[in-house]
């Protein structure tokens, strides 16, 4: 798919034509440094809220962050004159980075047009995922607790937040593996056929259900990773010997009010879209360090520690917030009756 | 270069398809190609992991094509208050989609209304058809 940027890339203009091409270039007076405003607006020209939008100074690598509003605007500020890209770096909305040129003590404009059109699917909206990914009302209380005195993690759940950034390194396999992916607009994503995605014990797509019993903790998917998976609270280890599976073998221990899961026996199939809109490839070596808390009533702590020497230089941690889901209940999901995509997933 | 920038910079796939990810939107529907279809409802499929409608189209020589669209899970439909019910077989309605790449009579259907002028399926279910809607 060709990006199309709504700015001419810089690096060859000259000054006089820079401020010409861009749509807005004027001086304003607090200090030397420069100023980058623009607008997030999607296909049908629509704001984007709430996109974080990265200014990186393309001389010395500085990183600027900024998120665009209720109306889509941003703005960076006093930033140093140069040569800066302007991008989204996480959202991942399919806009083409651009190179903006700042002047001394004057602003240059930047829109950025997304073209993420899977989420203008009827049914599937943004401000619908926007509300169900964002923060819910959630009920106030303490942490319910087991009769053996542990919190209870029961409940049903929102799918997690990532609530600080993450940035695994790849190794050169790993990355080769993504640039095809990026190559084939991701047509081999094992959903695409009704197989199981994810790896974390908590699905992305939708609610998760959480059954815990003293000696075992039973995980029921709305729709992702597959349909249920058992975390084995009873001291048992991991089998020797254990034949990959798409979602490893979970044992869980107490370490205080923190549960924490250890998952191996992974096999290499499921992408890693736990991180989306990021996805990473991941081989049987993976190995899933997960510590869940129940803070209080209304929310479901996890953080999993991703580690897997063929896939990353060293492990990474994803920090996430699950709400608890009032009102909702984990409904029939058979992905076969009417998959009718797989055959039509042509790529590029 | 400006493929390579942007791969670069990301250093990883950017799926933008945070909502279902079932399967990649991109690999499958032309984002590019925004297009509108008026037609009448022959099937609707109120299944997983796509709801489906079937309309029958059209053109200018009075030829008939049948084009099948995809919609949000019916989990997610449900949540917004939409049911089976709400789009009805003899419906006219205008679609709003993408269509596949591959050419097949099929597209992602992004916004659908009714004669009468409600949308179905949106974000806003105050945007639906009355309950006691005197189409049939």
């Amino acid at each position: 798919m060709r990006y199309r940027p709504s700015i001419i890339p810089l690096a060859s203009v000259g000054r006089v034509a820079i401020c010409t091409a861009l749509a807005v270039c004027f001086a304003f007076s607090q200090g030397n440094g420069g100023a980058i405003t623009g607008k997030v607006i999607d296909q049908d020209g629509a704001a984007v809220s709430g996109a974080l939008v990265q200014a990186k100074n393309l001389s010395s690598n500085t990183i600027y962050k900024a998120t665009s509003t209720a109306s889509g605007d941003y703005r960076f500020e006093a930033l140093p004159p140069g040569a800066y890209e302007i991008s989204l770096p996480l959202l991942g909305y399919n806009a083409a980075p651009q190179n903006v040129l700042i002047e001394p003590a004057h602003a240059a404009r930047a829109d950025i047009r997304i073209a993420d059109t899977s989420l203008n699917t009827a049914g599937e909206d943004r401000s619908f995922f926007a509300a169900r990914n964002g923060t819910h009302a959630t009920p106030k209380g303490p942490a319910p607790r087991t009769r053996d005195g542990k919190p209870d993690l029961s409940g049903v759940w929102w799918p997690p937040r990532i609530v600080e950034p993450i940035e695994p390194s790849l190794l050169p396999r790993a990355a080769a593996i993504v640039k095809e992916w990026v190559a084939t607009n991701a047509k081999g994503l094992p959903s695409a056929r009704c197989l199981p995605n994810s790896v974390g014990l908590l699905g992305v797509i939708d609610i998760n259900k959480l059954v815990q019993t003293p000696t075992l903790l039973v995980i029921l998917y709305q729709v992702d990773p597959a349909d249920y998976r058992q975390v084995y609270l009873d001291g048992r280890e991991h089998p020797k010997d254990l034949d990959p599976t798409w979602k490893g073998h979970s044992i869980g221990k107490w370490e205080g009010d923190t549960l924490v899961v250890d998952t191996i026996g992974f096999n290499d199939k499921s992408w890693i879209t736990d991180t989306l809109p990021a996805l990473y490839p991941h081989t049987e070596m993976l190995h899933l360090t997960s510590r869940l808390r129940r803070p209080d009533l209304g929310h479901l702590e996890m953080d999993v520690t991703f580690d897997d020497p063929v896939s990353f230089a060293k492990p990474w941690t994803m920090k996430t917030v699950s709400d608890l889901a009032q009102g909702e209940e984990v409904q029939e999901w058979i992905c076969n009756e009417n998959n009718q995509d797989a055959e039509h997933l042509v790529g590029r | 270069m400006k493929r390579k920038l942007c791969f670069l910079i990301a250093g990883v796939l950017l799926f933008g398809a945070a909502a279902s990810a079932h399967h990649a939107f991109n690999a499958e529907y032309d984002a590019n190609k925004s297009m509108r279809w008026t037609g009448t409802v022959t099937k609707v499929e109120w299944t997983n992991p796509h709801a489906r409608f079937y309309i029958d189209v059209k053109d200018a020589n009075g030829v008939v094509t049948n084009w099948n669209f995809e919609m949000g899970s019916t989990v997610q439909l449900r949540r917004q208050g939409w049911t089976r019910d709400s789009l009805k077989l003899g419906d006219q309605i205008t679609v709003d989609g993408y269509p596949a790449k591959d050419g097949a009579k099929m597209a992602s259907a992004k916004k659908v209304i009714l004669a009468d002028g409600h949308s179905v399926f949106s974000e806003t279910p105050t945007d639906a058809r009355p309950a006691d809607s005197n189409h049939q």
